[in-house]
C-alpha cells in the first residue's frame, strides 16, 4: 500500500495528457462527426462520396497507424501543421479518427427519423435548418446516445495508445516504473485509474440518457 | 380560373414513376367550404395526387393552383414549378393530416401545435399558446396539452394532427385516409369535425377507400381508378 502511495504522484503527472487527449478529442470530434454525417446523407453526390471515402479510410485502418503517419509522416514530408509542439498532432489523429465513428453513428440516427415527420414539418413551413435543429437533432441525440457513450468509453482507454509515440501519459509512466522496480503493481494502479474514469463517465452518460429520454 | 370561391384547381395532371404511369389526366377542383373526396383502392394513385397538391411530388404535366397561386403549371410546353420560397408561401394556405399523423414524438401535444406559430409565423410563446389551447379545446383535447404523443389513442393523435395543421388557419385541408385506423364511433366524430371545419369556410380534400364514411362526409365524391378519375357523383 505504501508503495502504491509512493508511485501514485508520479503516475498522476501523466493525467494531464490522458485527460487532455480525451477532452480535446471528445469536444472536437463530435461536431466534426455531425458535419460529416450530414454530408453522408446529403443530396449532393460529391459530398456523399467524399464523406463515405473519409469514413472508410479512417475506420478501415488502425488508429495507431494513423497516429504514426500523422505524428511522424506529416512532419517528415514537410507538413508541419502545428510546428514543433507534439501534442496537437496526437489530438489531430484522434479527432479525425473518432469523427469518422461518430459520423456513422449520427448517420444511422438521422436515417432512423421517420421521413413523414420531415414532410409534416416542411408542410408546416419550417426551413431545412429548423427541421434539422428542432425535429431531427433531438431524436438523433436520444437514439444515438447509448452508442456515443460506447465510443466515449473506448476513447478514454484509447488514450493509452499515445505512449507508443513516446509521449508521457499515465500508461507510459506505469511502464517505466514497472521496468525500474521490476513489479506489475503500477499496471494494476493504472488499471484502477481507468476503471474509476470509466465509472464516472458511465454515471454521467446514464444521467444524460435519462435527461433526453422520452417514450415513443 | 373562375370564381373567387375556387380554392384548389387541378388540371391535366400526369405523373409517372420510372416509366410506370401513375396519374393520367387528373382534373378536379375544391371550392371554399366544400368537402371533396377521392375514393379508390390502394394503388389507384390517390396518394400521389394529394402529394402533388402538397408539393411533395412533382407532376410531369399539368397544373395545380391553390387560391390562385400555382404550385406547378405548363408554360411554353415546359413544366414550371414554384420555387422553394414561393412554395413555402403557398403551403401556408394548406394543411395536411397524414394517415400515420407524423406527430413529433419528442414534443408535448401543445408544442406540436405551437411549433409552426412560434417558429414560422413568429408569434410570441404566450400568443401561440393561447391560440393552440383554443384549437385543442375545440377538438376536445384541452386536457391532453401536456401529454406526449405516445400516450394518446389513434383518434386523439389524429385530432392533434388536425390541430397542428389548422392552428395556422389554412384555407385548404387535406386528409390522407382519415378513417383507416378509427373505430365506428371515432369515425362519426371525425365526420362531425370535418363538417365543422368546412362550415367555417375551409376547403377539404379527402382521399379514402372507406365508402360509407366518404358518402356521409362529402359534398362530392370522385372515383379514382388506375390513375384516372372515372366518375363524379
Amino acid at each position: 500500500m505504501s508503495y502504491i502511495i509512493q508511485i501514485l504522484p508520479q503516475i498522476m503527472e501523466g493525467m494531464g495528457v490522458t485527460l487532455g487527449t480525451f477532452a480535446v478529442t471528445l469536444v472536437l470530434s463530435i461536431p466534426i462527426g455531425a458535419l460529416v454525417s450530414l454530408c453522408r446523407v446529403s443530396r449532393v453526390r460529391v459530398l456523399r462520396w467524399i464523406s463515405g471515402f473519409y469514413t472508410w479510410v479512417l475506420r478501415g485502418t488502425p488508429l495507431l497507424l494513423q497516429m504514426f503517419l500523422i505524428f511522424f509522416g506529416l512532419p517528415a514530408v514537410g507538413i508541419r501543421l502545428f510546428g514543433r509542439t507534439r501534442l496537437p498532432y496526437v489530438f489531430f489523429a484522434f479527432i479525425i479518427n473518432y469523427a469518422a465513428y461518430f459520423a456513422e453513428i449520427f448517420r444511422s440516427g438521422i436515417q432512423s427519423v421517420e421521413k413523414g415527420q420531415i414532410e409534416a414539418a416542411k408542410l408546416l413551413g419550417l426551413s431545412n435548418a429548423q427541421i434539422n435543429l428542432k425535429i431531427v437533432m433531438p431524436q438523433v441525440i436520444k437514439r444515438t446516445l447509448p452508442s456515443i457513450g460506447n465510443e466515449i468509453i473506448t476513447l478514454i482507454k484509447d488514450t493509452s495508445l499515445v505512449y507508443a509515440l513516446g509521449i508521457t501519459e499515465i500508461f507510459k509512466i506505469a511502464k517505466s516504473i514497472s521496468t525500474r522496480d521490476v513489479t506489475l503493481t503500477p499496471y494494476i494502479v493504472v488499471g484502477v485509474i481507468y476503471l474509476i474514469l470509466t465509472a464516472v463517465i458511465t454515471k454521467l452518460l446514464n444521467q444524460a440518457e435519462k435527461k433526453v429520454y422520452y417514450e415513443e | 380560373m373562375g370564381s373567387e370561391t375556387m380554392l384548389l384547381e387541378v388540371s391535366g395532371l400526369y405523373k409517372a414513376f420510372k416509366g410506370n404511369q401513375v396519374l393520367s389526366d387528373i382534373n378536379f377542383s375544391v371550392e371554399k367550404g366544400e368537402i371533396v373526396s377521392l375514393l379508390g383502392q390502394s394503388g389507384a394513385g390517390k396518394t400521389t395526387i394529394i402529394r402533388c397538391v402538397a408539393g411533395l411530388e412533382r407532376p410531369d404535366r399539368g397544373s395545380i393552383s391553390i387560391n390562385g397561386q400555382y404550385i406547378c403549371r405548363e408554360k411554353d410546353e415546359k413544366m414550371a414549378y414554384a420555387a422553394k420560397k414561393e412554395l413555402d408561401q403557398i403551403r401556408r394556405q394548406l394543411g395536411m393530416v397524414f394517415q400515420s399523423y407524423h406527430l413529433f414524438p419528442h414534443m408535448t401535444v401543445l408544442k406540436n401545435v405551437t411549433l409552426a406559430l412560434t417558429d414560422v409565423h413568429k408569434m410570441s410563446q404566450a400568443q401561440a399558446r393561447e391560440k393552440a389551447m383554443a384549437m385543442l379545446k375545440s377538438l376536445g383535447l384541452e386536457n391532453k396539452a401536456d401529454s406526449r404523443p405516445y400516450e394518446l389513442s389513434g383518434g386523439q393523435k389524429q385530432r392533434v394532427a388536425i390541430a397542428r395543421s389548422c392552428v395556422t388557419n389554412p384555407r385548404l385541408l387535406c386528409f390522407d385516409e382519415p378513417t383507416a385506423a378509427l373505430d365506428p364511433q371515432t369515425t362519426r366524430e371525425m365526420t362531425r369535425i370535418i363538417k365543422d371545419l368546412a362550415g367555417q369556410g375551409m376547403g377539404i380534400l379527402i382521399i379514402s377507400h372507406d365508402i360509407p364514411f366518404v358518402k356521409d362526409v362529402s359534398d362530392r365524391v370522385l372515383m379514382v381508378e388506375q390513375g384516372k378519375i372515372r366518375s363524379q357523383q
